[in-house]
Parts: structure tokens; sequence; C-alpha cells
């Protein structure tokens, strides 16, 4: 056990520990900046410095082990002076002009370097700003990087090589050109990104941010010539009112409806449908495959970001992704045909709009195989903005439902926004589909949870099927690795997001702890409150196969929902 | 254990940076490429790497890299005269490369001979106590 | 007239055919732990800066545990205003690798680096083919002499970053990385190079056990005084009649003698103002402060440091401001740019020094001194903590002729 002492305060550990840690369990809060759970210490904004009695020099507490007997001071006198000159500092590299940019900014309403100022009470700043006269990066159709932004602690390029195995990110040059950039600055629209925007989740400043379609989704909604749709992804509805509440964990399905209808959409429909179409198409994908024993293991194939690392590391694996679309897709191009057909719409003055927890998606939507289901992509955040800007009281909204037609899902479609959660629909379905009785237990347990990688093997009438679960593309890369090592598998669920589509790159920034948790917790509680959960189950499915795309995999069904992916170079 | 015998015994990625660079002038996408590859890295890794060391370009550099020091003792002795004289001469900043790919001007931190400033270094060659018209001199027998 | 003291200057030898590696034969009959004792007892501190005992280091990483320890020589010579290790790479390369096999010998390390800043093209060359050498005549590479000690030894070239100086970015760098400084700790003498423990000493240093272990001069550990044994190399440049390399021993002499003596005298013409005593990170010391013996503890008393032991000589004719914009920029360029009180602190000092020379804003000593101080105390390595040595030190001792305003308190 280790005795140490804390600002005054006795505490006793069982195990080693940073000072950082260890004052956490005092409840004392040290100021971090370069600092992040789950990332390695990089030790570089030193605004976490201690006292450590005895020594002259202060201490990084998040990269200073406690040790027996240290009498630790996080709040004397020369720790706060110093820490406040040090945020001076800090401050001028930060594009700090006063041309309202505060407000202007994309973490207006959660800076994280305004909640260091204070808590560290900031009370002068003496310093004239730096200039570095970078220009904005907007090569990316996802991920936009405002350089001037840019403090470099580092975590972008931590988050993208440590948890997602990329590294687009680099810091170049040394002394004041330190800079945090792509490959020979060639922008992240030019380099092997794979649009995730975990970096942006990881952003103090408001250096990083998604393309904003905002502002354009604003003026098509005051086009009348325009029937503008709109469809949200699972992962939105568990996540929306974060941004109001300061919540996480909280369903707020009926409100977002509300929301979008208050908004002008002319109608509000749901991924939901098209993941259920997903698991019909796949699902049948995954049967013939097996039958046939060709192109196995099956990859998953809607998460863009994941498509988008296979094309670049992997794209001697291209064929075994599946080639169903992604839902986003399936329902951009089901709504500019099926449902412009059943309404008796012009499908060229219908506008779609999706809402989508992933930055990743608007890429997607300019790919050019399937350029034009999709018109505009939001993401989470973007959408809480719109909502804010337009004056609804969102947390006090009544509740509506979806549009019919493509607004009716089976709670196989709701996990799809977690991890584990493509795959549990997808063998709802299939092991139904295979035995023609009905499953006695819906809930696959083993597949559940946020491990980074879970390996499951189902039996489904005599049939053992070898699955596996990633989520991160740091997870992705192992089992790409465990593949080409030999290792066999029947399916496999790839996610880019820690957590899945809930841990997006266009979610909330967190504002609460253990979001993960929470927002998982939420998608199965909307799964299990729901009457309908198997995806074949789905009426409207039904409906949609008999009066239009005939059967799953049918040549129609083809044109419309499936496509191919091509190999990239790195 | 056998991990780090291997690794040391792995050639350093700065020892073949500078053989890259002896032999183009600078180094060049295609090998930033091919070393990502060989060493495992992003190729931003490497890249900051290189960008990290002011002896390695990633832009093509003149024959004559001239570098001359103007750190404190140098400049005790006037470097900053030297300096100008070759500025002026080559019309170039720091940091530049002639058009015609002749000479690349850097200056630089000491170079160890602080006894014998003003120094200048023309590629590997040192040359002390210049002066500004030595410095010229040297230039013009570069060209 | 001052005489210098001649042990690492000594025996200038390039043959290897003729050197007799007495030290290192020494060093394996009196084996590993006295190796170390007699490191030890001879008070031998780094000469790289810092001032850490070899003894006390070798002896830590002989007593860990481990499969693999490493080595490294340091010969990334970047302080301005200092040459000696360039001199003895170039000029005394067999005894640096004596030094290295002595030390590869006391700590129980079978693979050695030597790294020399990019720069250094001739002690590069010099050293290559002392390696080449080396391995043929089968001192490297094989059991030396029938012993049971064998050692390979690489060199890794530098390529332009004084930081690399610092002993966790030269490790950095020698594996491929960016040169920028690791937390410590753990020290390199747990987990340095790959992981392993590491000893990193300067190239002096490793000379100097070379010295301390050759029995023809014994009488090595006993010059100078008790905390300051030996003979330093000191690296003379500036406004002096006689700058160059001399070797002296410790607390014989004065910084005084130093300048007037050995480096006799100012330029013609031209008074002293100060000297830098110890390279660009040491702080200044007036003219008429210079009469005291050059031993560490005489500069520690002073709040200084011998530093690298270049002392440069500064006459009234130079502007201070000038000056000080000089080793403001050095710091500012060099730095490694991963901390952000060295990197952005430096950057301000460097600014606020230009808007004073350029548009006559005048400083605010306050200001500076609270940007030094939360460099000197919370930068991540050596080089920030000691960037501001030489500023804070010009101010302190010029404040009015700077017309400088406000209190220095750092």
């Amino acid at each position: 056990m280790l005795r140490t002492e804390i600002d005054g305060i006795k505490i006793d550990l069982d195990e080693k520990m940073s000072i950082l840690e260890a004052a956490k369990k005092a409840k004392i809060n040290i100021p971090t900046l370069c600092y992040e759970d789950g990332l390695s210490i990089y030790g570089g904004c030193r605004l976490c410095v201690v006292e450590v009695e005895g020594e002259e020099l202060l201490k990084p507490a998040c990269a200073t082990e406690i040790k027996a007997g240290m009498k630790i001071k996080t709040h004397s006198k020369k720790v706060r002076e110093l820490r406040k000159n040090l945020f001076e500092l800090i401050i001028a590299t930060h594009n700090i002009d006063c041309q309202l940019n505060c407000l202007t900014c994309s973490r207006a309403s959660n800076c994280e370097l305004k909640e260091i100022a204070e808590d560290i009470g900031v009370s002068k700043m003496r310093l004239e700003p730096i200039k570095r006269g970078d220009s904005v990066d907007n090569s990316s159709y996802a991920v936009i990087r405002e350089p001037e932004k840019c403090i470099s602690c580092n975590r972008c390029i931590r988050k993208c090589e440590e948890i997602q195995s990329i590294g687009i990110f680099t810091t170049a040059n040394r002394g004041p050109e330190t800079v945090v950039t792509t490959f020979k600055n060639r922008g992240l629209g030019n380099v092997e990104c794979t649009n995730c925007g975990q970096c942006i989740l990881s952003c103090p400043t408001g250096a990083l941010h998604e393309l904003y379609q905002k502002d354009i989704v604003l003026d098509i909604l005051n086009d009348e010539s325009k029937h503008v749709v709109v469809q949200t992804a699972p992962a939105v509805r568990i996540a929306i009112s974060e941004p109001f509440s300061n919540q996480a964990g909280d369903i707020a399905t009926g409100q977002l409806i509300t929301a979008l209808k208050r908004l002008g959409f002319d109608a509000v429909f749901d991924t939901n449908f098209t993941a259920d179409l997903t698991i019909m198409e796949e699902g049948t994908e995954l049967i013939e495959r097996i039958k046939s024993g060709h192109r196995l293991p099956l990859f998953t194939s809607c998460s863009p970001g994941w498509i988008k690392f296979i094309e670049h590391f992997y794209p001697e694996y291209l064929d075994n992704l599946s080639s169903a679309k992604s839902p986003q897709q399936m329902f951009g191009a089901l709504a500019k045909s099926y449902y412009a057909r059943e309404k008796g719409i012009d499908p060229e003055n219908i506008v779609v709009v999706s809402v989508m927890p992933c930055t990743a998606k608007k890429f997607e939507a300019k790919r050019e195989e399937m350029a034009g289901d999709v018109d505009y992509v939001l993401t989470t955040r973007e959408l809480a903005s719109m909502i804010k800007s337009a004056g609804i009281d969102f947390l006090n909204l009544e509740k509506s439902e979806y549009d019919e037609l493509l607004g009716v899902s089976s709670g196989a479609a709701d996990i799809f926004g977690t991890t584990g959660g493509v795959m549990e629909a997808a063998l709802r379905t299939a092991a139904e589909i295979i035995t023609g009785t009905e499953l006695k237990k819906i809930e696959f347990e083993k597949l559940r949870g946020l491990e980074g990688i879970k390996k499951a093997e189902i039996e489904i009438d005599g049939l053992k099927l070898k699955a596996a679960v990633a989520n991160g593309l740091g997870n992705a890369r192992k089992i790409m690795e465990m593949i080409k090592a030999g290792e066999e598998f029947d399916f496999i669920e790839f996610m880019a997001c820690p957590g899945g589509c809930m841990g997006g790159g266009g979610q909330p920034i967190s504002c609460d702890d253990n979001i993960l948790e929470k927002r998982q917790k939420a998608l199965y509680k909307i799964d299990k409150n729901k009457k309908l959960r198997k995806s074949h189950e789905n009426p409207y499915i039904k409906k949609l196969y008999d009066s239009y795309l005939e059967n799953p995999g049918s040549e129609i069904a083809h044109k419309l929902l499936h496509t191919k992916y091509k190999a990239r170079k790195i | 254990m056998n991990e780090v015998k291997s690794l040391f015994y792995r050639e350093s990625l700065l020892e073949k940076l500078h053989e890259i660079q002896n032999s183009y002038g600078y180094i060049p996408e295609i090998e930033i490429e091919n070393l990502a590859e060989k060493y495992m890295l992003p190729r931003a890794n490497v890249y900051g790497v290189i960008s990290f060391y002011s002896m390695f370009y990633t832009e093509p550099t003149g024959k004559y890299i001239i570098r001359i020091c103007d750190s404190i003792s140098c400049h005790l002795n006037q470097s900053d005269s030297v300096l100008n004289a070759v500025k002026s001469f080559l019309n170039l900043e720091s940091h530049q490369t002639t058009e015609d790919k002749k000479f690349t001007l850097e200056i630089v931190e000491c170079l160890g001979h602080c006894g014998e400033g003003p120094v200048m270094m023309v590629n590997n060659k040192i040359y002390k106590k210049v002066n500004k018209n030595t410095a010229l001199e040297i230039l013009n027998n570069c060209l | 007239m001052i005489q210098e003291k001649l042990y690492l200057k000594g025996d200038k030898l390039l043959d290897i055919y003729g050197y007799e590696f007495k030290a290192i034969k020494n060093a394996l009959k009196l084996g590993r732990e006295n190796t170390i004792k007699k490191v030890k007892e001879s008070e031998l501190k780094g000469r790289g800066g810092a001032g850490f005992p070899t003894g006390i280091k070798w002896e830590m990483a002989a007593d860990i545990k481990a499969e693999q320890k490493f080595i490294v020589c340091n010969g990334d010579e970047g302080e301005p205003g200092t040459f000696k290790d360039r001199y003895l790479l170039e000029e005394r390369p067999l005894k640096v690798l004596e030094g290295i096999m002595i030390a590869a010998y006391a700590v129980g390390a079978d693979k050695a680096y030597i790294y020399i800043r990019g720069e250094y093209s001739k002690a590069i060359d010099v050293f290559l083919k002392t390696i080449e050498a080396a391995r043929k005549e089968k001192i490297l590479d094989d059991y030396f002499e029938g012993s049971d000690f064998k050692l390979e030894l690489k060199l890794i070239r530098g390529a332009g970053a004084y930081v690399c100086g610092d002993e966790t970015s030269l490790i950095n760098s020698i594996e491929g990385k960016r040169g920028r400084s690791r937390i410590k700790p753990p020290y390199p003498i747990e987990k340095g190079l790959y992981n392993q423990p590491t000893v990193v000493n300067n190239v002096e240093s490793l000379c100097c056990t070379a010295e301390i272990l050759n029995p023809d001069s014994e009488e090595f550990s006993q010059l100078g005084i008790k905390g300051s044994r030996g003979t330093k190399l000191l690296c003379l440049s500036g406004d002096l009649n006689k700058p160059g390399l001399y070797e002296v021993e410790f607390a014989s002499v004065t910084l005084k003698e130093i300048i007037y003596d050995l480096g006799g005298g100012l330029k013609e013409g031209e008074n002293l103002r100060f000297v830098i005593p110890g390279g660009i990170s040491t702080a200044i010391i007036k003219s008429e402060n210079l009469d005291f013996p050059y031993s560490y503890q005489d500069f520690e008393k002073r709040g200084n440091s011998l530093g690298s032991g270049a002392v440069i000589a500064v006459s009234k004719k130079h502007d201070l401001l000038d000056l000080m914009l000089n080793v403001s920029r050095f710091y500012m360029d060099e730095t490694c740019g991963t901390c952000f009180p060295c990197r952005e602190g430096n950057r301000q000092i460097n600014k606020i020094l230009k808007s004073f020379k350029n548009d006559g804003k005048k400083i605010d000593a306050e200001l500076v001194s609270d940007i030094g101080n939360t460099i000197r105390l919370a930068a991540r390595c050596g080089l920030g903590q000691s960037s501001l040595n030489f500023i804070i030190s010009v101010i302190e001792n010029y404040q009015t002729d700077l017309e400088i305003g406000g209190k220095l308190y750092a």
C-alpha cells in the first residue's frame, strides 16, 4: 500500500498510478489539456504540473507516478501563478484576434480552453497573438481543419495512430514552426484519411470539425419547389438530446421527429427502415456465400470509415465486403425511386438529407459509385445546432412518429447504432430463414458489450457460424491481420468508430462520463421495448419487396441497393 | 528480447535518410513511402521525422548547400556581414535555393569551430575565419 | 603564464596499431566492480553540461538486470561556443573508442552507439575509419584480448537538431524518431534505447574515464580539488586574442586568468563587458566578477554552472539587445516543439525582444520573469529549463542600460 498526501488530504493507494489519477481519487481536479483518457501520455501542455515537496521543479501530474510518502500540492500559489502564465502562452497561439472568433467557432458552446481558463482563474492576457498564417484545410468532404486554432496538443495524432491505427496526422518541423499536419501538408482529402472524425472528438479546440452543410440545408428547406425528406440514423436518437441536457443515454426519438418537422422537412423518415432492408439483402448474401463457400468471410459494409480503410489498407479483401450499400445510401436510392413513385413526385425535385452520427457519411454520399442517392448529410452535432438556432425548446417538445412507408422499423435496426448490432440483427433474420423456425432467444449476449473485438461461434440448425465483431479501426486492423495469418471466420461486423455508430465522429462531444455505456444501454432499451424486433418481419419491408423490389438480391434490388468499391493508394 | 536485438541491427532510419538525402539532394516522396513501408510507419510519421531535422529536405536543393553559422561566437566576429554579403550575392534568404539549383543558403547554428569564426560550410567542407570577401570568393569558385 | 595540463589533449595518435589500449586492459584486469569504483572515486562529473557523476550512473546501470544494455556516446555537440568534442573525435578518436569500451565493459553492455552530429563531417569520417580499423583488429566485434568482453559499435549521424544533445532526445533520434525529449522518469539507465537500460555519456566524459583507468596517468584523478577532479577542456571564443581549445586542471586557474592569460585578453582596443562561462545556457558573469577558481562548486556558489566549457568573452562594443536576440532566436528555433512552455515561451520572448528593437516597445521585466519562470519550472527537459538563463541574466545585470521597466524576479 502506498500512503501519500495530496493538498493535505491523506490517501492510501493499492496500486501504482499517476499523480493525476490519485488526485482524482481524492476528488481534486487538476486541469489538463494534452491528456486524454485512453491515449498515451504526451506530457506537453504542462498545465497539470504540481508541486512535490522537496523538489524545486514542478512535475506533470499526468506523467509522474505517485510514490509512497510524496507530499503534493496541486493548487499552491506557485502552481496557480504558473498555470496562469502558461495559459497566456497557450491561448496566444489560438488565433485570438477577437473578430468574434469565439462566437463563430465550432466549439462556441463547449470550448475546452474556456473551461480550463475558468478552472485556473485566468484574469489577464498580456501577450500578443501569434499568427501563423495557415489556411483552412477544406480538401476533405468530411473533416475540415483550421490549423490557426490548433495548439499542437497532439490528441488527434494519438487518436488516429493509437486507436484507429491510421496515423494521417504528424507533428512536423520543430521550434516555432512546429505544427500538426498531414503527409507533406497535403490536406485531409488527399491522404489516407478514413473520414471517421474521431480526431474531432479528441480536439480540445475548434481546429477540427465536420464539413458543415447545415446552412445549405436550411436554404433548401426554404425552397418551395423542393420536396425535402430526411432520414435519421439509429444512433442519432440516443445522442441528440446531449447538447441540450448535458447528460448521455436519453432516448429522444419522438422529440427528434417533432424538431425535424418544425424545421420544415416535408417527410421525416428513418434510416432504420433501410437498416432492416440491409439485413434482408446482406443476410441473403451471407446465406448464399455460406452455401457456396465463396468469398468468406463476409464483411459488413455499412460503416463508410471502414470501407475507406479497407480500400486503402486491405484492397485485396474488397471482394469479401458485402455488396449491399449502407442503409443511408439504400434510403436515398429508394426515396428517389420507390417513394417518388408511390407519392407521385418527380425524383428531380426530391432532396434527401440524412442525419448521421458520422462524418464519413458525408464522404460516402459524395462517392461516385452512388452519387445522387443522398444530397446532404448532417451530423448529430449539426442538427443540434440547427434546432438551437431555430429556437426550438427541444427537451420539452411533444413526441411525434416517423412518417410511414420509409419510417417503420424493427428493434434489430435500432441496434445498428452499437457495435455488435448489425451482427445480431443479421443473425436474428438469417437464423430464422435458414431454419424456418422461430428463434427462442433473439438476444446474442456474446456479441454485446464494448470490447474492441468480440468473437463467437453461433450454431444455427447444426450449421456453425464463426462470427466476429470489431469496433474502432485499430481493432479492425487486428482482425484483418488474424485473417491474413490464417484464422477463419464466416461473418465479421466492422465499425470504424469505437463503440460503433453511437461513438461516431459526428456525435455530440462528450459532456458526461461513460457516454458509450449509456448510449448503448439506451439503444438496447429501444430494441427491447419494440414489438417488432426482426427485420424480416417488418411489414413495410415486405410491402416494399411485394410491390417494388420483388425479392432480396433481385435485379432491381441489385441496381438500387448494391455497389462495388475500389482499391485506393496509401 | 530478440525483438530488441533485431531492432539494434536494423538499419537506422536516420542513416537511411542521410543516404537518400546525399544521393538525390533531397528526400523524394516515393522514398518516403518506401521507408514508411519498410519501417512499418505511417508515411505522415516519416515525414514528421524528416521535417524535424534541418539537414533533410523534402524539396530539391542546390548543388551547393551553403551553411553560414550565426551563433553567438561567430556573431561576435561579424558573421552578419558575411551573411549579408552572401545573401545579396545569391539573392537568397535562408532556406532558399537559386532557380538554377546551384545554391541553397542556410543560416545555421553553431558548426563547432567557434574559435575560428566566422565559419561557413559548403556541402561538407568547412571554411574558417571567412570575411565577406573570402566568402564571395568561395562562392565564385563554385560557379 | 598558465600551463595547460595535457591529458585529454595528450598522446595524439591516430594509428590503431600503435595505440596500446592500456586503460581498457587495466579495467579488464580490475574487473567491473573495481572499474566502476575507480570512476566513482575519481569524482568524474558528466562533461556535457549537466554534471551528473559518471561513476554513479554506471553503477546504477550495472546494478540493473537486463539481457540487453546499451552504451551511447553523445557526440551531438551543439551548444554554441563549444567544440571540444569535435576536437576529441577528430584528433583523439582512439581515446574516445577506449572510453566507450570501458563504459560498456563496466555496465555490462555488448552494444554501443556513437551519435555524432551531422555537421561534423570530418569527425564522422575519422571515427568511421576508427571503427573500421578496430573491427579489423578485433578490438570491436570480437572478444577483446582473449577476455570475455566483446563490443559492437555503430555510428549514427545526427541530422541537424541541437536538442538531440539531450540524452532522451538523442535516444529517440537513434530510434529514428523526432528528436524530442522523453518524460523522465524513467531515466535512460532504466528504460533507454528500445526501452533497455542505456548509459549516455558525453565524449569528453568518456575520454576522462580512459585517463582515469590508464595506469600511465594515475594522477589524473587527483588533480583539482574535492568535487572538481581532473581536467576540463575549455573552448575559448568571442572577442579574445587567442581563442581556441585549452585543457586546464580544475580549480588551478581563475576565470579571469582563463580570459586574460590563456585567452590572451581582449582584442586590441576592446574592453570586456561580460563572460558567458559555459555556453549560452549559462548566465553571464560581469567582467568585474571573474576572479574565482574554475571549479564546479565555485560556479554553483554563484548560482551558475560551468556548462559545456564554452567560455565566450563579450566586449563592450556589442549591442546587448542584438546579442539577446541572437540567443533568443537560437532557443526559439531549436526547441523540439513538444512542451508548451518552452515552445511558446521562447517564441514570445523573441517577439518581445523584436518589438523592442523594431518598434521601441518597452520590455516589461515582470512579464519576462513570468515567462522565464514558467519555462524554468515546467519545461520538459534541461534545454528548455535553461533556455532563458542568458537573457534573464543580461536583463538582471543591465536593466537600466537597456531601459527595461518593471521588476525582474526570476
